[in-house]
């Protein structure tokens, strides 16, 4: 029989990657409406690429093959165009899953898997679209460590945590919210075992002390508590996940209501019980291979082995374990974009890697002037007008863009489609597509909805603001200046 | 190296050789786990391995290299002085100077021996303190290099606790006092400290979240051991000075420093990697102990070298050490086992057994007799066929022919028993307090004398025919004190995990896999049960609602009393003229120093106010009265915390049921609801609550006045429907009017 004619489709897939693909709300007002249209986070473009790309091919690189992508309902359309076109390269099989849910109400991910359980036959890897892993972190690590731990140590659940990110002093702006604080988490260096993490609910029932059980301490008398580390959301899970999820239908989030409950199920015996009956014991894929292995002896029994009485195996009795990775990356940051910070972080540390040079295409060259600035570390997006002594340093300027004569742009994101007058100054700012700006006008650091128009003049100096169509509203009864007339009606869209 | 630096070098090696390490031992132990072995001499002069406990740590202490030795001495000061004068340390070139401090009678925790060495001044520099229990071959001054380095840095690192890896399960380990350690793993620092005994059984840990504020990572820790070696700074003893409540190194001036937010001084923790050390806390670690050292754990603190008795012993394969100087006497049909310490001039006759035991000098072990895991003190005789297991048998002891010894005894010195005494497991025996051989002197305890009298005088209801016909022996009865105090470790069912021969089977507390299912399954079940219920909280098991409901037994207790001081509180208000504000501050102060629950209080104030309102004839003058009394005093209530105006209505309810002034309800109802202690809802919430008609009560006044009262709200709520009705019409009309 010649193997290599043997279909793919035969041999058993592996692992299956989920993908959610949220909303978004905590980077509003990026992710607000344009319109009528909707601005799926996983669409918005980090240093002009879309954000759910760098996790597409993180999955590609590690060789998994069929994609759940979960989605709203209302990003379904913009998603699917998305998949479907040419700038989505990549080879993987996306399956796009709608699912039915409000901006208001927005579903756990713990409630989706539990709804498409059906679609998931094999273990699988719960990834989110807002990830940007490092390049010391590859998927394959994790699937790989999941595999050892899995077999040898029954792990269901494997995480892995990245250092949360802490922004510099001066950083935070009261107008731009908070950043979400790490939840503390307890793990034992030694087993790679992920004990507790601590959730809002029990802030609530003890805002002054972390309670632990006593049974964690007795068996984990070793561990470690920090709040230094983010969950990274990237979860490599059995397929018996799902059936734990069915049993415990209260809990709504994966990972602040489901890791924090699978966790406890490590030190409570008798639980543990309860719920390994639910699992016909099914033989890992990998356990004869790695019965050969000299890896196996990773196996966590400090113990002296056991004796039994002889004759009669011991039934294998599911640990429950749920594996920490930490990782800790030396080349770039492993972010979560999660909020604005995070974004604009994201977007500096892809600049620092890039360098700039002048369009290729010379339909693209010609519509930069020769006057202009651009320094090195700046990202310039295709078919973008840049008039004569314009200035931009460290940025992101998007697709399409329309960019006027002596504008000074610096530590900006700037949106396809966006449109910035003569002589406007932007500083540390990030505008949502189609954003415009009139003449003279000033912003630093504000952020602002697709679609929104800023008035020139030199009258605004906006200042840390997050701009979203209602305040653009009532941007409008402020009388307007009449010099904003030109240069915007210039052909933006490039056929 | 620069000339300079040698210069310096220099001098400061002068500075240091100027100041000589000092060490504390405090001798007592301020507990009683080892009676009625220690009714009496202190525990410190007890022997392990045939040399008094506190030997070993005069040994452990030089072996760091201490120069003076400060025995702060109380019960039996006078042996343990005697005890100094006569052992190696006081010859002329022992290089360590002992000095044994008398402190008063009233020295009652080690907290006020570090009060007295405070006053007295004793310590001018870093000091050693270790308890006069301690076994250790630990390089001690290492630590104190390692703790004066981190003094020149940080100024407030007052204390450095010596703790030792270990597992949870350790047998050196104390269980019934296991804390947990929260330490910073890159500077030692510890950051939370947290007790846990094996009863009552600690269900969670607390620490603190402020301690991940100043630190990036920490560590919890639950495999350490309490060596009980401190390095203490000079300041420490004034710290003890200054906070007089602290009693207990570790679980208040430990704990205190470090949950201080005036002190602001550190402690940090010193894990020992190489070398032994461990306290005899309690008879379980005097037999774990008395193991190590013989399986020469603790070199060169062995029975063959650095041995602080006096004699020498001779160590053979499997760690048998016999006698040397004065040979034992063996016979050689008798079986030695291994680990095994025979002393001096001892006697073991035909087929006699040793296993695993210490037998003190001048001993006899009778023919046939077998002595397994037990630990006997000097010039006892075991008789012939007797059989001694895992127990500690005094000095001067007899064990006539045929007797049995079961696991756990203590027998104390002089005691007779048999022919044929079958002991109970954990029996503890000590002959009388009266009786002619004892030479009670001037320093024996007066507490501890009346506790024997007791013991005395309850010896007519204790069956004796055990002991065997020639006992002179009294048995000290196992019983739960009335007074038992469950945040010590002292309490009575935790002091049971700590003595010896308890078997981990019966008693295990920390739940490994398997083993202790039976034990904790019922709990287990209960907390799961209600995990399901609602996610994670599961606090409800036996045993907090066993500590509730004895909470508010004392609570009860305190009640009448706390009621008179609201009372008086009130009246002083009410004469004085106060400011609400200020009585209600009067009276959360009350209510925290009683530590009684919010309805309590509430309860009282209702019921004072009701009090207060005179009684008068006329019902236009009454009326007024209780208005004004309201208006004065009514928003005292919502004042002093957790307001429930429902609540209120029911405590008003009840209260005037029983009261004079039952007819004045409606009235007080109503100025209650005209002053805005209460809303229309929540009188109607009251109204449908199904308490509120008295109908559970027994029949009698109570129920027949709960019942009118309610009827009076009924009347009151049917005029509110009818005053809001008319007021919305109103309101309709006047927007009509508007539009």
């Amino acid at each position: 029989m010649d193997l290599d004619s043997v279909e793919p489709a035969f041999a058993k897939k592996e692992f299956l990657a989920v993908l959610i693909a949220g909303f978004g709300n905590e980077l509003l007002p990026l992710t607000s409406n344009n319109g009528d249209e909707p601005s799926p986070k996983a669409l918005l473009p980090v240093a002009n690429k879309p954000l759910i790309e760098y996790v597409l091919s993180w999955l590609e690189q590690a060789g998994v093959k069929d994609v759940l992508l979960i989605c709203p309902d209302a990003h379904q359309s913009a998603l699917h165009h998305h998949i479907n076109s040419d700038i989505s390269p990549s080879a993987l099989n996306v399956d796009l899953l709608p699912y039915n849910e409000t901006l208001e109400s927005p579903e756990g991910t713990a409630s989706l898997l539990r709804h498409f359980a059906s679609r998931i036959t094999e273990d699988f890897v719960l990834v989110p679209c807002d990830f940007i892993p490092p390049p010391s972190l590859p998927l394959s690590a994790l699937l790989n460590k999941f595999r050892i731990e899995s077999t040898t140590n029954d792990a269901i659940v494997s995480t892995c945590w990245v250092p949360a990110y802490v922004p510099e002093k001066g950083v935070l702006l009261d107008e731009w919210g908070p950043v979400p604080a790490p939840p503390a988490i307890v793990w034992d260096p030694a087993t790679h075992a992920l004990l507790h993490v601590d959730t809002p609910d029990d802030l609530d029932s003890n805002g002054e002390e972390f309670e632990l059980k006593m049974d964690l301490l007795s068996q984990y008398p070793r561990t470690k508590l920090s709040s230094s580390f983010q969950d990274s959301h990237v979860y490599v899970c059995q397929r018996r996940v799902l059936e734990l999820l069915k049993e415990k239908k209260k809990l709504d989030s994966f990972r602040e209501d489901f890791i924090p409950w699978l966790c406890k199920l490590q030190y409570q015996p008798i639980k543990r019980r309860k719920y390994a009956r639910l699992f016909a014991d099914a033989p890992r894929t990998q356990m004869l291979a790695l019965k050969h292995s000299t890896l196996s002896s990773e196996s966590r029994s400090s113990k002296a082995p056991q004796p039994h009485d002889d004759g009669e195996e011991p039934a294998r009795e599911p640990t429950f374990k749920v594996s920490i990775s930490i990782h800790e990356p030396t080349d770039s940051l492993a972010l979560r974009i999660n909020n604005v910070y995070t974004f604009l972080e994201a977007n500096r540390a892809l600049l620092s890697s890039t360098t700039y040079s002048l369009p290729s295409d010379p339909k693209d060259r010609s519509l930069i002037d020769h006057k202009v600035q651009i320094s090195s570390d700046s990202i310039v997006g295709d078919s973008t007008q840049i008039a004569e002594r314009t200035i931009i340093k460290r940025s992101v300027i998007g697709r399409h863009c329309v960019i006027g004569k002596g504008v000074k742009i610096s530590g900006c994101i700037l949106f396809d489609h966006c449109v910035v007058e003569d002589g406007a100054k932007l500083d540390g700012s990030i505008l949502g597509k189609n954003t415009k700006v009139g003449s003279k006008a000033e912003m630093t650091r504000c952020i602002s909805c697709p679609g929104f128009e800023v008035n020139g003049g030199g009258k605004y100096t906006l200042k840390g603001e997050k701009l979203d169509i209602s305040d653009w509203t009532a941007d409008q009864s402020v009388p307007a200046d009449s010099s904003d007339d030109d240069g915007e009606s210039s052909d933006e869209e490039d056929p | 190296m620069a000339s300079k630096n040698a210069a310096s070098g220099k001098e400061k090696l002068i500075d240091e050789e100027q100041e000589i390490l000092q060490a504390v031992v405090l001798a007592d132990s301020w507990n009683r786990r080892f009676r009625p072995l220690t009714t009496k001499k202190p525990r410190c002069l007890l022997p392990i391995c045939n040399a008094p406990l506190l030997d070993w740590t005069f040994e452990s202490l030089a072996l760091a290299g201490v120069q003076e030795v400060f025995v702060i001495c109380r019960s039996y000061s006078e042996q343990i002085k005697d005890a100094i004068k006569k052992s190696k340390w006081s010859r002329t070139g022992s290089g360590m100077k002992i000095v044994p401090i008398m402190t008063a009678k009233e020295t009652y925790s080690a907290g006020d021996a570090m009060r007295d060495i405070y006053t007295r001044g004793l310590v001018t520099g870093d000091f050693i303190l270790v308890q006069g229990d301690l076994v250790s071959n630990i390089q001690i001054d290492e630590v104190v290099r390692v703790h004066k380095e981190r003094r020149k840095t940080n100024k407030d690192a007052i204390l450095t606790m010596v703790v030792k890896e270990a597992g949870v399960q350790h047998r050196t380990r104390s269980r019934g006092d296991s804390p947990i350690f929260v330490v910073d793993s890159e500077t030692s620092e510890c950051l939370h400290y947290e007790p846990s005994f094996a009863f009552p059984k600690k269900q969670h840990a607390n620490i603190p979240r402020e301690v991940l504020a100043e630190h990036k990572e920490v560590e919890i820790r639950y495999d350490l051991i309490d060596c009980g070696i401190d390095v203490c700074s000079f300041e420490v003893p004034s710290l003890f000075q200054d906070n007089f409540d602290y009693l207990d190194m570790r679980r208040d001036f430990v704990h205190g420093v470090l949950t201080s937010d005036l002190l602001m001084k550190n402690i940090h923790v010193f894990v020992a990697k190489d070398g032994y050390a461990a306290r005899v806390q309690d008879t379980r670690s005097y037999e774990s102990i008395s193991k190590d050292i013989l399986s020469r754990w603790t070199f060169p603190l062995v029975p063959d070298d650095n041995y602080p008795g006096s004699e020498r012993y001779q160590h053979t394969g499997g760690n048998q050490y016999v006698a040397k100087t004065h040979p034992a006497t063996i016979s050689r049909t008798a079986k030695i086992g291994r680990n095994t310490l025979i002393g001096a001039s001892t006697r073991i006759h035909d087929n006699a057994e040793i296993i695993a035991s210490v037998i003190g000098p001048n001993c006899t072990i009778g023919a046939g007799s077998v002595i397994e895991n037990a630990y006997i003190f000097e010039g006892t005789t075991v008789g012939a066929e007797c059989r001694v297991t895992r127990s500690i048998v005094g000095s001067g002891v007899e064990i006539r022919d045929g007797s049995t010894v079961e696991r756990g005894s203590l027998i104390g010195d002089g005691v007779v028993i048999g022919p044929g005494a079958k002991l109970k497991p954990f029996e503890r025996l000590s002959v009388p307090w009266k009786a002619p051989a004892s030479t009670a002197g001037s320093d024996e305890d007066e507490d501890e004398d009346s506790d024997i009298e007791d013991i005395e005088a309850s010896q007519d209801t204790v069956d004796k025919a055990s002991l065997g016909p020639e006992s002179n022996a009294i048995v000290w009865i196992d019983k739960p004190p009335e007074d038992d105090d469950l945040d010590s470790p002292e309490n009575y069912n935790n002091l049971k995990y700590m003595r010896l021969g308890e078997d981990d089977v019966t008693l295990d507390v920390h739940h490994s896999d398997k083993d202790t299912e039976s034990v904790v399954s019922e709990e287990q079940q209960l907390q799961d049960s209600s995990d399901e219920e609602d996610n994670y909280d599961d606090h409800t098991d036996a045993e907090s609602v066993v500590s509730l409901s004895k909470d508010t037994q004392g609570g009860l207790m305190a009640d009448k009393e706390f009621r008179s001081e609201v009372n008086q509180s009130l009246e002083r208000a009410f004469a004085e003229g106060h400011s609400v504000d200020n009585a209600a501050v009067e009276l959360k102060t009350l209510r925290m120093a009683s530590n009684v629950p919010l309805i309590r209080v509430k309860e009282a104030v209702v019921a004072a106010i009701v009090e207060k309102i005179p009684v008068l004839e006329g019902a236009a003058e009454q009326r007024t009265e209780v208005n004004k009394t309201i208006a004065r005093w009514g928003q005292l209530i919502n004042k002093i915390g957790g307001v429930d105006p429902v609540e209120t209505i029911s405590l008003l309810q009840r209260h005037i049921s029983t009261s004079a002034r039952m007819s004045l309800f409606g009235q007080i109802l109503a100025a209650f609801y005209q002053s805005d202690v209460v809303e229309e809802d929540d009188i109607r919430a009251w109204h449908s609550l199904s308490t509120s008609q008295g109908i559970d009560l027994p029949l009698g006044e109570e129920r027949e006045n709960m019942g009118k009262a309610w009827i009076v709200g009924a009347l009151m709520i049917h005029q509110l429907d009818q005053q809001s009705d008319s007021e919305e019409e109103e309101s309709d009309e006047d927007e009509e009017a508007s539009d």
